[in-house]
């Protein structure tokens, strides 16, 4: 019986230890994966670590992150560290009420803490970036010192620091000499979680960062649309460091124990490098300090440009080579969808440059947060797509310069969805034969797109009857078919051949059907979204010059070609447009869509009570999920 | 002959003079007026029930309080000035506080390591000091490892080691056993005589003072009721609380007729004090060991034994009489029940002035 115990004892503890690494295994192996996929391992490679190596964003992401850690750890660490000595002297009920409020930064959401610290900033007119990113931390940080020191000062003997003194420490030796050492498994508690609160932060660094200043987490969530293995590479390095950290952490202090008892006069030693450990640590935070004010004001002097861009939308190397050939500084700083951008704008945030779609452009227009282009500046004007420029969001022709566009339509197995089934057009998401076998793209607008289309109706419906109808469409659609609603992850799914179909964008479409040749694209007959993202400028902009040639220089063809090959989307230039499509993407029916449908339409904005009665119905859609 | 009176010579120089020392935390005042001179190579005890203010004579001697009211001088200098840390004093902890995250070596020569001592030096004196307290070959052991009686030794050690004029120990011994203690005690009170420098000792163990100190300080709610050698304060308590408090008596109010002549009760007794006034009030302390019990016949006082303890060397009997039960310590066996006489030679009775409560 004693044996089948230990059995299963065994059993747990591994299934345990599956659980909590088996992720990050996954997350190591990958990084050294030969292509894009995150599930689909196609050789060994050091790809993605070179890509991240030589990925300015990204590497820049890991020093804010990397050098805001450090210094609120070691600055919290200490105001924490002080602040629970001070407080175990004090009054019973000044105490308490302390400890309480000490309580509320980390019981409070941190989206609360974070708005609270946004505003504050804000009131006090410090500009946003790495120095309110840094005291934020700091101020997140320190209650987590706190409560950690604390419990290890009430149970410490308060007379070892008269002992301390009474043998002829000053109160400053007696501190560190005896205090702190006596502290130390709750100072180094605290300041790991610091450390780690810090590191992992993303809430409160999004809101009080600016100035393109982001940090890992902030680059990864921009990234969401795209995520690629650099991301994995990045993961690995950190694991290492960590784990290399955690041995060093637990290893040494053993080693130097086994040598502070074995001499016994080990103590010297270690009461001269405590001084000389706190001049280090003083040195490290103002090394790195120096560094992030330098890196924030790096471009000192120039001019600057800040384009706001959706994550994963641009190749960075294109900055840099903007940045050099114009003498300026660019700032970028990436969304995650044209909502959170808006907001960002209303917060009042400014910026110079942003790459909106096309019915937040429209809103954009009509709110007066645009000025129009300078077209004398915008000399490549020829190398975009003819009918690119007419379009409804900017009728006048006068905000706008197309960058990216495409449709949305259907990737599909050629292998199970059967060639004449394509005729019933989005029609084939109500077909029971493909039950269970379809994905749907969790987005409210595409969803009652493909909904109203199949009903022959206006995407842009203003009817509340229609979209009662579209919404009965997608009710019925989810109760016989059973569609699993995704986000990005649809392309790793489809290229691993997960279902027969999904709901994709074309740009998305032609990578996924790269990666797996089964796999093939149709635009519905009934029509479909014909997206466009554009550049604007926006009125707050007062380097208009360098803006506009900003935007041309995105229409350069060689420049356009390079980004074409990271972003994957169609391009706005022609030439571009066309070398892929023949070249590349040859016989990729998602690239290239044949858009020369008249049923095609392109979003326009939705009055806010639309919106709103849309979103409820959505929602009622997704919450009823079998 | 007075013994103290020979000692008094020994210990001349005053070392630490108190005047007028108040102490007041909030509201409550914890020492209400104390004079004290410390004499240096005194072994000077300060003895009182639980929350009579010893510590906090301690701790202000030491630095770690400051006096509300009074003087403090230390070789006629204002100790006040002079922060803790500057002060030829050091101090056994109550609880020890001994450094748990060093060893014993270091423990000792933290005082010296912080003086930039040469580590030398440092090393002679530490194994020396260790030697003193019986600890040689302890250098390297984890001080939470070691028993209570060695902890002991090391505070010891970690305090004399700095060579202090005064050593302040605080119920150094409280939390040993009673053979380790009564070891403990005769240890101390010979690195005492070994290293020749003042030591004020806390304790509220009465026996405790009374076999190692040169001088007892008796002190209760914040006052000193008597200051003396542990015969005086044994034998000629000056009022009810030092006599209840040292050792056990039997404490009988009565009235003084004439020099050497005392009547309490309804008998008279020849007895060994004067200078009272003619029929004063006083109380009478007649320690148990003091009564002999006689025949009946032969007893100035007479009762019945209505109870009987053994306490290991002696017997413990309550005697009953028509006026009051006496306590009686003696080695003899006498029956429960059996009627006896009790005798009190002049020198037992100690006469004291009744103490206005
Ligand atoms: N820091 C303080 N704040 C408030 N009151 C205090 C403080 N220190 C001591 N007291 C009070 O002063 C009185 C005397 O305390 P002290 O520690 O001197 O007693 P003690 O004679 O050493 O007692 P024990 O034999 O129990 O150690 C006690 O009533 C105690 O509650
Ligand atoms: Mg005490």
């Amino acid at each position: 019986m004693n044996k089948k115990n230990g059995i299963g004892a065994k059993l747990y503890i591994t299934l345990c230890f599956m659980f909590f690494y088996l992720p990050i295994l996954v997350t190591m192996f990958f990084s050294f994966n030969s292509s894009k996929s995150l599930t689909h391992f196609t050789g060994f490679s050091f790809r993605w670590y070179e890509k991240l190596i030589h990925d300015n964003s990204i590497m820049s992401a890991v020093y804010v992150s990397i050098s805001i850690a450090i210094i609120s750890t070691i600055i919290s660490t200490v105001l924490g560290t002080i602040t629970a000595i001070g407080l175990s002297r004090s009054r019973k009920l000044l105490k308490e009420w302390i400890l309480n409020v000490n309580n509320f930064p980390i019981m409070n959401p941190d989206i609360v803490t974070a708005i609270g610290l946004m505003i504050f900033f804000s009131s006090l007119k410090i500009e946003k970036g790495y120095i309110p990113m840094l005291l934020s931390h700091i101020a997140f940080c320190t209650p987590y010192v706190i409560t950690s020191v604390y419990p290890k000062v009430r149970r410490m003997d308060h007379n070892l620091a008269n002992a301390a003194m009474d043998l002829g420490a000053t109160p400053f030796q007696a501190l560190t000499k005896v205090v702190i050492p006596m502290l130390k498994p709750g100072i180094f508690a605290g300041m790991l979680l610091a450390f780690t609160m810090s590191l992992d932060d993303f809430v409160v660094s999004y809101f009080v960062t600016g100035n393109g200043v982001e940090n890992i987490s902030i680059v990864v969530y921009n990234m969401s649309k795209r995520i690629n293995p650099t991301i994995n590479a990045l993961s690995t390095i950190l694991i290492v460091v960590v784990t290399v950290i955690l041995v060093c952490v637990n290893v040494i202090p053993a080693i130097m124990r086994k040598n502070h008892k074995s001499t016994g006069m080990a103590y010297q030693t270690k009461a001269g490098t405590f001084g000389r450990r706190v001049v280090l640590a003083s040195g490290i935070v103002l090394v790195l300090f120096i560094a992030g004010f330098s890196f924030n004001m790096s471009g000192a002097g120039k001019k600057v440009l800040k384009v706001y861009n959706a994550g994963e939308y641009i190749d960075k190397t294109l900055l840099d080579d903007f940045e050099k050939k114009y003498n300026c500084k660019v700032i970028y700083e990436t969304f995650d969808s044209n909502e959170s951008m808006y907001t960002k704008l209303q917060s009042g945030e400014k910026y110079d440059v942003l790459v909106p779609s096309d019915y937040m452009i429209e809103r954009l227009i009509k709110e007066k947060y645009l000025q129009p282009i300078d077209w004398s500046l915008i000399t490549n004007r020829d190398n975009v797509i003819e009918h690119l420029w007419t379009n409804e969001y900017d009728p006048k022709g006068k905000y706008t310069v197309p960058y990216f566009w495409g449709g949305v339509g259907i990737v599909y197995d050629r292998n199970v969805v059967d060639e004449k089934d394509l005729e019933e057009g989005w029609d084939i998401l109500l077909n029971e034969k493909y039950k269970g076998n379809v994905y749907m793209y969790d987005s409210e607008r595409d969803s009652f797109m493909i909904a109203l289309k199949s009903l022959g109706y206006s995407m842009n419906t203003k009817s509340k009857k229609e979209y009662k109808e579209a919404y009965e469409w997608l009710i019925r659609q989810r109760d016989t078919m059973d569609p699993v609603y995704v986000g990005d992850d649809v392309m790793d799914n489809m290229i691993s051949g997960n279902k027969a179909m999904a709901v994709v964008y074309s740009g998305d479409g032609a990578y996924v059907i790269n990666e797996n040749e089964n796999l093939d694209f149709f635009l519905p007959d009934q029509g479909t979204n014909e997206w466009c993202d554009c550049m604007v400028i926006t009125k707050d902009c007062k380097e208009t010059t360098l803006a506009n040639q900003f935007i041309n220089f995105m229409l350069e063809e060689d420049v356009s070609e390079i980004n074409e090959e990271y972003v994957g989307y169609d391009s706005a230039v022609k030439s571009t447009y066309e070398k892929f499509r023949d070249d590349y993407y040859l016989g990729n029916n998602a690239c290239a869509p044949k858009l020369d449908n008249p049923l095609n339409e392109t979003f326009r904005y939705q009055e806010t009570e639309l919106k709103q009665y849309c979103a409820s119905l959505w929602t009622k859609v997704k919450s009823h999920q079998k | 002959m007075n013994p103290y009176y020979i000692k008094e010579k020994k210990v001349s120089n005053t070392i630490i003079e108190i005047k007028g020392l108040t102490k007041n935390f909030d509201d409550q005042q914890v020492l209400r007026g104390i004079d004290l001179n410390i004499h240096e190579n005194e072994f000077l005890t300060l003895l009182g029930p639980s929350g009579c203010g010893k510590t906090t004579i301690l701790r202000i001697i030491a630095g770690f309080e400051e006096p509300s009211q009074g003087e403090v001088l230390f070789s006629g200098e204002d100790l006040t000035k002079i922060p803790s840390y500057k002060r030829e004093v050091n101090t056994v902890f109550q609880k020890y506080s001994l450094f748990p995250f060093l060893n014993v070596y270091d423990n000792v020569a933290f005082g010296l390591n912080l003086k930039k001592v040469d580590k030398e030096i440092i090393h002679e004196k530490v194994t020396k000091m260790l030697g003193l307290v019986g600890l040689q070959g302890f250098e390297k052991r984890d001080v939470t490892l070691l028993s209570g009686g060695q902890q002991q030794r090391v505070a010891i050690a970690r305090a004399l080691v700095n060579e202090p004029k005064v050593l302040l120990l605080d119920e150094p011994l409280g939390a040993l056993d009673a053979k380790l203690r009564k070891e403990m005690q005769t240890e101390l009170k010979k690195i005492q005589q070994e290293v020749g420098i003042t030591f004020i000792f806390v304790t509220h163990d009465q026996e405790e003072a009374l076999s190692m100190s040169d001088t007892v300080v008796v002190l209760n709610d914040g006052v000193i009721q008597q200051i003396g050698t542990p015969i005086d304060i044994y034998n000629e308590p000056e009022n009810r609380f030092v006599a209840n408090f040292i050792g056990e008596s039997n404490i009988i109010e009565g009235t003084m007729l004439d020099d050497c002549l005392v009547k309490f009760d309804d008998v008279e007794f020849v007895c060994v004090d004067k200078g009272f006034k003619k029929n004063e009030e006083i109380e009478v302390v007649l320690r148990p060991e003091d009564i002999k019990i006689v025949d009946l016949k032969d007893g100035q006082l007479r009762g019945k034994v209505v109870s009987e303890v053994f306490k290991g060397v002696h017997y413990e009997y309550i005697v009953q009489t028509d006026k009051r039960d006496y306590k009686v310590h003696t080695t003899e066996f006498y029956n429960l029940g059996i009627e006896v006489g009790m005798r009190l030679d002049p020198d037992d009775i100690h006469v004291m002035y009744t103490m206005e409560y």
